[in-house]
């Protein structure tokens, strides 16, 4: 990796772990515009079947409480996941790119 | 716009996640012959700033609030929806496994609407009010029916993919008995043409940033001198693969 692409990847990553510290303080508790929507057109949907159980559910880490620390942990953590696994994708994409060009 | 387990009744879900399977197949085809290693942390990057800021709702009036999805971002940045449809699905499926945002049942109509929806419409809403083109001199001109004004271009083609997402949303909503058409579209595109205005807001800023601190990586500077208004995302590749 080139020292440009390593600077792009450590500032983006501190600007997206920044947000996810602040976002805990900042960010709105208000329902977002679909859940509004449910609420005034159909509150009865809003129950969750329980398909799923999310391990930080509601972005908390649970072990954490219900405190800010828990949404900061939880923002970081995934913001660690969506770095790596959208890196390892595409990586993925582009090395099966290469072998196709050998191999062809 | 995430939604959840039981707004749509499983049938229908599973239509959804039909469509959006293929769609991220055309998706990967998509990045097999366009990612580059010099592209690769650029979306990586993306994904992690998009996964922090969807998470970040701000308030918007009559009691609601919501966030950016940034499809039109990722589309205009790469010049193609399908790099947009990559990067949203996979912060969906992160956000639903993970996180609970966003049902497992109804990911595919999320991937439909913000991925597949605000990629594609946010990219050639973009490219209808401002169509760039290498000139033969080298310099970025534009041409559409905003002529030079890319960043009104960039934040009017934001606006209009959130909105017309949630327009979707709601059509499927109606679609499922959840929400009448008419309020349902009434409320979400409401709410959505609010929020629209800071997706459009964050989107300028994010494009403005990197064509300041990295234009290289912006697929329009890459464009091949040519005096047709054809964009090439061939030449681009090579021009990526080569540098």
């Amino acid at each position: 990796m080139t020292p440009k692409n390593r600077n792009l990847l450590i500032g983006g990553l501190i600007i997206a772990l920044i947000i996810g510290v602040l976002s805990p303080f900042i960010a709105s508790t208000n329902p977002d515009g679909l859940d509004a929507s449910a609420e005034h057109l159909n509150p009865g949907v809003m129950i969750n079947p329980g398909y799923w159980h999310a391990p930080f559910d509601n972005y908390q880490v649970p072990q954490l409480g219900d405190g800010p620390l828990a949404g900061i942990a939880a923002l970081l953590i995934g913001v660690i996941i969506a770095l790596v696994f959208v890196g390892i994708v595409t990586l993925v994409l582009r090395r099966r790119d290469n072998t196709d060009n050998t191999e062809s | 716009m995430h939604i959840p387990d039981g707004f749509i009744p499983l049938g229908q879900c599973a239509i959804y996640w039909v469509i959006a399977i293929i769609a991220l197949i055309f998706a990967f085809r998509w990045g097999r012959k366009n990612l580059s290693e010099k592209t690769i942390p650029l979306m990586a990057v993306l994904a992690a700033g998009i996964f922090a800021i969807m998470s970040m709702n701000i308030p918007v009036p009559f009691g609601s609030s919501g966030h950016m999805v940034g499809a039109a971002m990722v589309a205009i940045i790469f010049m193609s929806p399908w790099a947009a449809v990559i990067v949203i699905a996979l912060v969906l499926m992160i956000q639903g496994l993970f996180f609970g945002d966003g049902g497992i049942t109804t990911m595919g109509a999320n991937i439909i609407n913000m991925g597949i929806c605000g990629g594609f419409v946010g990219y050639y809403s973009w490219r209808a009010l401002y169509k760039p083109k290498m000139g033969s001199d080298g310099v970025l001109k534009g041409s559409g029916i905003l002529g030079k004004r890319k960043w009104w271009a960039i934040g009017i083609a934001s606006w209009v993919a959130i909105f017309l997402a949630a327009v979707l949303a709601a059509l499927e909503m109606a679609l499922a008995g959840t929400f009448p058409l008419g309020l349902g579209l009434l409320y979400m595109g409401g709410f959505h043409a609010m929020i629209g205005i800071f997706e459009a807001i964050i989107t300028v800023i994010v494009v403005a940033s990197l064509e300041k601190v990295r234009p290289d990586l912006l697929a329009w500077n890459n464009l091949k001198r040519s005096q047709t208004d054809d964009i090439n995302l061939n030449q681009w590749r090579l021009l990526q693969n080569d540098s």
